[in-house]
């Protein structure tokens, strides 16, 4: 059958926007803000052998690793038309326990194989364990909450009560947790409905060989990019601060071998296993590979599974980067993940230096808590969690963003009007952090600070890093400036480690400052710090403390 | 008499009907003064027309729009709640594209040094926490005049639900002479953001616009006057002119309302083109189209469901150039490409058009002083437009000149029209693409939509288009290149008001008193304000509608306030999302109401019927380029064709204000009211 180029333009849009269709509505459905308001969610649709066809433009993290989910769910269960399977576990096709996906299969009617596979997944405020917000500290998996093997969740088009139930036991905040499952569920219903209607408008077999093309299409595109990186052994090395639990530095080692159109990533000399939750297992390394290759390629590519067919990728069990159970891994999925494409991109950057930008924060700084509201009558038991943007590294050409998400994560900020309203806390301050970035010819963007006050006992979780080893700058750019957490209880003021679990009084406020981005090349002369050129309209701004402007065009 | 202008980056077009037949007059646009074409207009029309009585202007304008586009409006102070400053600049803190390593921001409107936090602070239920002392209020008020702002946005949190304290500091904002957009005013919902974003954008358009209305008004009454001096009426009393402005959302509101609330006008003219095509493919019998203005500067497309008037639908999450603009608008999607979009090689060798155009001023280089080849010229070399020119041969087109000047930038093209061709596929690609976004990319087939081409330049592009897309079928309605101004004078006038009641709902009945109560307060404004726009009570008619969810969520459906509306709610969440859970309890979140006053409206007569034979109307043979390749083709003078005749392409239609192209392999009929509907020979 031949290739129209103009239908395989079409099928790439129609397959992207059902699995951006199902994102609106687990969005729009969604109870908890950390689905509805920061979108911290993914879904994706997949062909009948488990391939990628589509992904909606969600999150980087959760989209190399969803292949993974398909997988481990085909091959724990027999899925029939009208079930849904659920998983959450790291060491079964899951990523990190918070993290839920749901897997169903599209069948049309009297066929007796799915055509399709949709699937999304969620991060939920809470999966129960030791920590309010299941993103505190720990040492093994069993502490950081729940762990769902591949389950039905809905058999036969009806909820599996007796699973349901099971988790809802398990979690501090049940109601929400149904609310979420359930909106996932209908996700889950809307990509089956519009698949569907896909194969009865275009025909079973045109769909499908569509489906095969932009797989095709893909890996040519991947491979072209790759020919075009010079062959060669490009090596790097980064570091986490520490795993939470001792003071040591967490090594990641990488060496990517360009070799015409394809390219060997191996991460042979990464850190072995740790005794904290930095832990990634191999889905996150997976995502983290194919996020750095997806981005050098154009924009209009689609992110299907062909993209990785020239790229092997070799993470070596047993370490920070392939992890084994029982460890813990809460914070694999994501500050690991970060410092994976950090080192990636330095990688990288000895290999095609104008395309490569410094360092951005390299870090989410993950923050969890919960309690028991007591404005609610009787209290009711709440867990939220939320990530803070940082700065972005500056880039050839180009200087970083002011506080933007960067690299393996998008997720949006939860307004202070739908925080305050949901849960008993108050933000103090939510600003840009001012002198934060690296400086350099295209400097990086500044940090947030972000305040909040407490009112009522919680129990808090922090995970986050780039607090001691700043974002690095390129050719000569300086480094981003590190990020930092505080403690204010009665008006005085500790600092508090980059990873850890605490109770904090009604009235404690905390403050997270996040780092700012590398910047890129020297800054010889004074007029290279300008950030871009001004529009018309808004006038340079000056920026305390370095005198520089900071609006970018 | 009622005249509605639309005014565009290269023509201002106006409307009006004269002796129950409407009239079209394409003035060339103003772009230093919008307003003066206007007047151009009015001049002309009230010079041909004698006496008109008190004139009732109607005005789609982009003079909001590109404001903002070209980041060209006023000088913007924010005053906020005292530690967030900084939420203007950081926004929902994602970035737009996923898989680029080169992420940008644009700017904020308003810089760091004119955002301006004031200690004030209301808690998530609206009480006080702490109340601004009035000497730090006035130290506020001093820090912002000094800041040399011409306008000032004031965004609060929580200000939707307790307004006092921005009241407050508008009213001595306002004392200190300058002009003050409050977010309890503008956009009284919540998430703080999307308000400020939105409140700011209204004062970054306060300066420009009440500018330009207050020009409009002016030379309004100045024609009026004159017009009642030299008439045996001068007695009437009522001298006064009326201006009303098209809004976003598809209805139109004073001039005076408008200059307060300009972020309503954002999509002014485009809002009147989708009335209009919505109005013509009605007439024709077509239910589901995707409208495609493509004027001089930019081509808008919007995509239209069903054609049932009064259920046009609105988004609230439009984005202007990377802003989010939170008032509802009809849904409409932008490109920088027309008829004026200006084409050039880029660095590495690839040919670009647009969005740079040549707008009225110079214009395209067949107009005589343009230097720079665009998209007209290329049509003008292709043979896709006469010679002898536009607007019914007032605005000649010089083609010789186009022809020097695009030889000289034709750079590795083999010939002139090769180069002309290439400029016509690029133009036509952006455009293609534009339509895929609201069409392939949301999920909606454009196989099973009609194509309903206007703007002055609609009509020659869009068959091109429907090839490539798989449309069946094109619509030219009768008047292509002024439909936005037809659309504006038959939009009615309309206010929409709503408010932020936040009621929890376990039964319809509980509620119903409360709503009752909160709908009747929207009444007594919406009541008032409409008898402003010159509706009596009784003459208005009133749409009531809820914002619902479950408790909870925090996206909403909006559901008719009627009695089931509980009901209601469950079954289109069921319909939208896939479930209902009846048993969970629910939540009013806002109470809209759109009041509505009926505008006569003019209708388009009908043509009188004949055979399939066009021959009358044939003006002259000529050769025209298609696919590389001179051929035959007939020129047609639209005016003369009458319902029921059929033209085979290649053909060229003329009409004073458009040119439709009829390209090799599709056949028009002309329809009993004058549109053409044109479709591929199979």
């Amino acid at each position: 059958m031949r290739v129209d180029p103009v239908r395989l333009e079409i099928f790439k849009n129609l397959f992207h926007s059902v699995a951006e269709e199902m994102g609106a509505a687990l969005r729009r459905s969604a109870f908890s803000p950390n689905i509805k308001e920061r979108r911290d969610y993914s879904c994706a649709v997949f062909g009948a052998a488990g391939q990628v066809l589509a992904m909606g433009d969600h999150m980087p993290v959760h989209l190399g690793s969803m292949p993974m989910s398909v997988t481990a769910a085909l091959n724990a269960l027999q899925l029939d038309p009208g079930d849904v399977a659920l998983l959450n576990d790291p060491y079964a096709g899951g990523t990190h326990l918070p993290d839920l996906t749901m897997v169903m299969p599209v069948y049309a009617p009297r066929n007796r194989r799915p055509l399709f596979y949709v699937a999304n997944r969620a991060h939920h405020a809470d999966i129960g364990g030791a920590n309010a917000g299941s993103m505190g500290m720990s040492r093994e998996i069993f502490q950081e909450g729940l762990r769902v093997p591949p389950v039905k969740i809905m058999e036969r088009g009806r909820v599996a009560r007796d699973v349901m139930s099971l988790i809802l036991a398990n979690v501090r905040t049940a109601r929400e947790r149904e609310g979420d499952l359930t909106a996932q569920i209908a996700a889950c219903r809307i990509g089956e409905r519009r698949l569907l209607e896909l194969a009865a408008k275009y025909g079973q077999r045109e769909v499908i060989s569509y489906g095969r093309h932009l797989l095709d299409y893909s890996a040519r595109m991947m491979a072209a990019t790759l020919d075009a990186i010079p062959d060669g052994i490009y090596r790097a090395e980064d570091f986490l601060d520490n795993d939470g639990v001792t003071a040591e530095r967490q090594r990641i080692a990488v060496t990517i071998r360009i070799h015409g159109k394809s390219a060997a990533v191996d991460f042979t000399g990464s850190a072995p296993l740790c005794s904290g939750s930095v832990n990634a297992v191999e889905a996150i390394t997976w995502s983290a590979v194919f996020y750095v290759f997806r981005c050098l390629l154009d924009e209009q590519v689609p992110a299907t599974s062909g993209l990785m067919r020239s790229i092997r990728v070799i993470a070596p069990e047993g370490t920070i980067v392939n992890a084994r159970p029982p460890a813990a891994v809460a914070g694999g999925n994501v500050e690991t993940s970060q410092r994976i494409v950090d080192t990636l991109l330095r990688a990288l950057s000895r290999a095609i230096p104008a395309r490569i930008p410094a360092a951005s924060q390299g870090t989410m700084n993950n923050l969890s808590f919960g309690g028991s509201d007591a404005r609610r009558s009787p209290a009711k038991p709440f867990t939220y969690y939320e990530t803070i943007a940082g700065g972005t590294g500056g880039a050839p050409g180009s200087p970083g963003a002011c506080a933007t998400q960067s690299h393996m994560t998008n997720t949006l900020n939860t307004p202070v009007e739908v925080l305050e309203h949901a849960y008993p806390v108050r933000v103090l301050r939510y600003a840009l952090r001012a002198g934060s970035a690296g400086t350099g010819k295209f400097p990086g963007g500044d940090g947030i600070v972000r305040e909040l006050e407490f009112l009522t006992d919680v129990q808090v979780g922090i995970l986050s890093d780039r607090r001691e080893l700043p974002p690095y700058g390129l050719s000569g750019g300086k480094p981003g400036i590190t990020g930092k957490n505080e403690l204010i209880v009665k008006g005085r003021a500790r600092v508090l480690p980059s990873k850890c679990t605490f109770y904090a009084p009604a009235g404690a406020v905390i403050r997270i400052e996040t780092p700012g981005g590398g910047g890129w090349g020297s800054a010889k002369s004074k007029k290279h710090f300008a950030r871009g050129k001004s529009n018309k309209g808004p006038a340079l701004e000056k920026r305390q403390g370095q005198g520089t402007p900071s609006s970018e065009s | 008499m009622r005249i509605a202008f639309d005014t565009g980056g290269t023509f201002t077009d106006c409307v009006y009907l004269r002796n129950g037949r409407i009239q079209i007059l394409k003035i060339p646009s103003t772009p230093g003064n919008p307003a003066e074409a206007i007047s151009i207009a009015l001049a002309q029309i009230l010079r041909n027309n004698g006496e008109v009585r008190p004139l009732d202007l109607a005005c789609g304008t982009t003079v909001g729009t590109n404001a903002l586009l070209q980041r060209q409006g006023g000088r913007v102070a924010l005053v906020t709640t005292a530690g967030f400053e900084d939420v203007l600049e950081i926004g929902r803190q994602a970035r737009t594209k996923l898989y680029n390593l080169f992420v940008k921001k644009q700017p904020p409107l308003v810089p760091r040094e004119r955002r301006f936090g004031l200690r004030e602070r209301l808690d998530s239920e609206g009480r006080a926490l702490l109340s601004p002392s009035p000497k730090e209020i006035a130290r506020t008020v001093r820090a912002v005049v000094r800041s040399g702002a011409e306008s000032v946005a004031v965004c609060f949190l929580f200000s939707f639900i307790n307004p006092e304290n921005e009241r407050r500091i508008a009213s001595a904002l306002s004392k200190a002479g300058l002009q003050v957009s409050a977010s309890h005013e503008i956009l009284p919902e919540h998430r703080e953001f999307e308000r400020t974003s939105t409140t700011v954008v209204n004062a970054y358009l306060v300066p420009v616009m009440s500018k330009y209305l207050a020009e409009i008004e002016r030379c309004a009454a100045a024609h009026s006057r004159q017009n009642l001096k030299s008439s045996f009426h001068s007695s009437i009393r009522k001298t006064g002119a009326r201006v009303r402005i098209m809004q976003s959302s598809g209805g139109i509101l004073s001039a005076r309302a408008a200059a307060r609330e300009p972020v309503r006008t954002i999509l002014s003219g485009p809002a009147g083109g989708i009335l209009g095509a919505q109005y013509v493919a009605e007439l024709a019998g077509v239910e589901r189209i995707i409208t495609f203005d493509m004027g001089g500067t930019s081509t808008d497309v919007a995509l239209l469901e069903r054609g049932r008037s009064g259920a046009l639908a609105t988004t609230s999450e439009t984005i202007v150039s990377d802003i989010p603009v939170a008032v509802p608008m009809l849904d409409i999607h932008t490109v920088g490409a027309g008829g004026g979009s200006i084409a050039r090689y880029d660095r590495a060798g690839a040919l670009r058009v647009g969005p740079e155009s040549a707008g009225a001023d110079p214009g395209p280089i067949c107009y005589g002083r343009g230097e720079k080849p665009a998209v007209t010229d290329a049509n003008l070399i292709l043979g896709r437009i006469p010679e002898a020119g536009l607007l019914g041969g007032a605005f000649r087109l010089d083609i010789a000149r186009a022809r020097e000047f695009m030889d000289r930038e034709k750079g590795s093209a083999a010939s002139v029209e090769k180069f002309a061709q290439g400029i016509v596929d690029v133009a036509n690609a952006v455009m293609e693409k534009a339509i895929r976004v609201i069409s392939v990319e949301r999920g909606h087939d454009p196989r099973d939509y009609t194509l309903v081409a206007f703007g002055g330049a609609g009509a020659l592009h869009a068959c091109d288009l429907a090839s490539a897309l798989d449309i069946p079928r094109v619509l030219v309605p009768r008047i292509p290149g002024a439909l936005s101004a037809l659309g504006i004078l038959r939009a009615d006038v309309a206010k929409d008001l709503s408010r932020t009641v936040r009621l929890e709902i376990r039964g319809a009945t509980d509620a119903r008193a409360a709503l009752d109560r909160e709908f009747s307060k929207l009444q007594r404004d919406g009541f008032k304000q409409m008898l402003r726009e010159g509706f009596a009570g009784n003459s208005v008619r009133i749409e009531r509608a809820l914002d619902m969810r479950y408790s909870g969520q925090s996206y909403e459906l909006m559901v008719p306030y009627a009695r089931d509306y509980v009901r209601a709610f469950h079954s289109a969440h069921e319909q939208r999302y896939g479930y209902a859970d009846r048993a969970r309890p629910c939540e009013v979140v806002n109470v809209r109401a759109r009041f509505t006053g009926r505008t006569p409206k003019p209708a388009i007569p009908k043509l009188e019927r004949s055979g399939p034979s066009a021959r009358r109307s044939l003006i002259s043979q000529s050769q025209a380029w298609f696919a590389g390749r001179r051929q035959a083709t007939s020129t047609y003078a639209r005016e003369k064709l009458l319902a029921g005749n059929r033209i085979a392409g290649p053909a060229l239609v003329m009409e004073y204000s458009a040119t439709t192209l009829i390209p090799p392999g599709w056949t028009g009929r002309v329809d009993v009211y004058g549109n053409i509907l044109l479709e591929r020979r199979p």
